[in-house]
This record gives C-alpha cells, sequence and structure tokens, in this order.
C-alpha cells in the first residue's frame, strides 16, 4: 500500500509493517495504524507516522537509551489489552519533543508507547511509576546515553521497519 | 454529571468493582481511597492533560532526525 506523508512524501509500505493502535494516543484518538521510518542507518531515533494524516509523525526513541536503567511495570490491563503473554513480545518507545530555540530535546518516560512486537499492537500506557518524567532532559543527561544500544532496531527482529532515502532526513 | 453529597468515611460504588471512599478532609485537601480492579488504571486527572499537551507539541517537532542526533552525541 501506499501512503502520503508530509514529511517524507509518499512511501509504500507492506500491511505487515502497520503498527495498529489498540488504545490511543492521548489527543491523537483517531490516528489507528502507525508505521515507523527512519532516514539515518545510525541513530537510534525513529518516526512514528500515522498512516490516517500524513501531517502527524513523532520521533520515538528506545527509551533504555537516555535512561538506560529504565524499568517501568507495565499494568496488567494493558498487557492484557496488547495480548502480551511474553516479556519478549514487549518493546517500548519515548516520544521525544524537540524544540529549536533553545535547543532543547526532552523523552516522555512517563507515558511510552507500549508495542507488541508479534501482533505490531500499541497503545501509549501511563506509568503508575511517577519518578518517571513527561519531559526527561536528553541533552541535559547525555552522560547517561548507551550510544551502543543506537543500531538496535525498536522492534528488533526481522527488520520490520525501513529506511527511507527520500525522506528529509537524509538530506 | 451526576453530583452526589457524602460523608466521610462513606463511599459510592462505580459498577459492580469500583469503590470510592472519602477517607479525610484537611483544609482544602480531600483524601480518598479507590478499590478497583487491577486492570482499572487509576490517574490523577492532570496527568492525561499534561500527557496530551506533550503529544501535541511532539507532533510538532519538525527537525531532521540527523539534526537531533548531533547534538545528542556532542561531547
Amino acid at each position: 500500500m501506499e501512503i502520503d506523508t508530509t514529511r517524507f512524501g509518499k512511501i509504500r509500505i507492506k500491511e505487515s509493517e502497520l503498527i495498529g493502535m489498540r488504545g490511543r494516543i492521548l489527543g491523537f484518538e483517531n490516528h489507528k495504524r502507525f508505521v515507523l521510518l527512519t532516514a539515518e542507518e545510525n541513530t537510534p531515533l525513529w518516526w512514528l507516522q500515522s498512516v490516517d494524516d500524513p501531517a502527524i509523525a513523532f520521533v520515538v526513541i528506545n527509551p533504555r537509551i537516555v535512561k538506560p536503567d529504565y524499568a517501568p511495570a507495565i499494568s496488567e490491563g494493558d498487557l492484557e489489552l496488547l495480548d502480551i503473554q511474553r516479556t519478549e513480545e514487549i518493546a517500548l518507545l519515548s516520544i521525544v519533543t524537540v524544540r529549536s530555540a533553545p535547543v532543547r530535546a526532552t523523552a516522555n518516560l512517563r507515558a511510552p508507547i507500549l508495542i507488541n512486537t508479534a501482533k505490531r499492537w500499541a497503545k501509549q500506557v501511563i506509568l503508575d511509576d511517577s519518578d518517571y518524567p513527561i519531559q526527561h532532559d536528553i541533552l541535559g543527561n547525555k552522560a547517561d546515553f548507551k550510544i551502543g544500544l543506537s543500531a538496535k532496531e525498536p522492534l528488533g527482529g526481522n527488520r520490520p521497519d525501513r529506511v527511507h532515502p527520500s525522506s528529509p532526513a537524509a538530506g | 454529571m451526576l453530583i452526589l453529597t457524602r460523608k466521610l468515611g462513606e463511599s459510592i460504588a462505580i459498577g459492580d468493582d469500583i469503590k470510592i471512599t472519602f477517607l479525610e478532609m484537611t483544609g482544602k485537601q480531600l483524601r480518598i481511597g479507590i478499590e478497583a480492579p487491577r486492570n482499572v488504571s487509576v490517574h490523577r486527572a492532570e496527568i492525561y492533560q499534561a500527557i496530551q499537551e506533550q503529544n501535541v507539541q511532539a507532533s510538532a517537532s519538525d527537525i531532521r532526525i540527523a539534526d537531533i542526533w548531533e547534538k545528542l552525541t556532542q561531547r
């Protein structure tokens, strides 16, 4: 199938690459299908692009890269909703907010996107643990970085995510 | 909105599984206890608003990934 994106133009994706929202991304309840895109092979940052609206995409990152000891407890209700049976099926992505002037990047560690990697179902969960902030200052905590994780793809395994050469980020 | 008056120590039930008890009043602060099944998420309402606002801001990020990454990896 072909999808329109504001940032990357038209992209061909396989239906098997879609990620279905079983819960909602707060404020984006109408967006039920997403796909993970990147133009940069060597960064751990990805775009979570809405398939339902070309303009909507979120920068996401594996939260362990910015917070190596990140190990939130996921509620039973959330695991049930996504039919997650085994921990190997879990992937977490943090939404990154970037501001340009002054440059500031924060990761939302309180409300990560939880993904069942087997079924490719997802939802934004709200953690009970209030020690994880909504705005984790990435640049201010650079020393924590586990760059070595950067080559890992968010969903692991058989490369379900794509590098799209014609995106603006490819420069 | 349904509006009820309750005394301290009294409860309201929502459905079969959820019970909210009004425990203590200190000045303008009200302590309440919530009993709900484990698969029901209970949060202060402000957190939903804060996360929604953060999502909206994040969706407006219009920057090259390479530029962010360069900033992140500068030592």
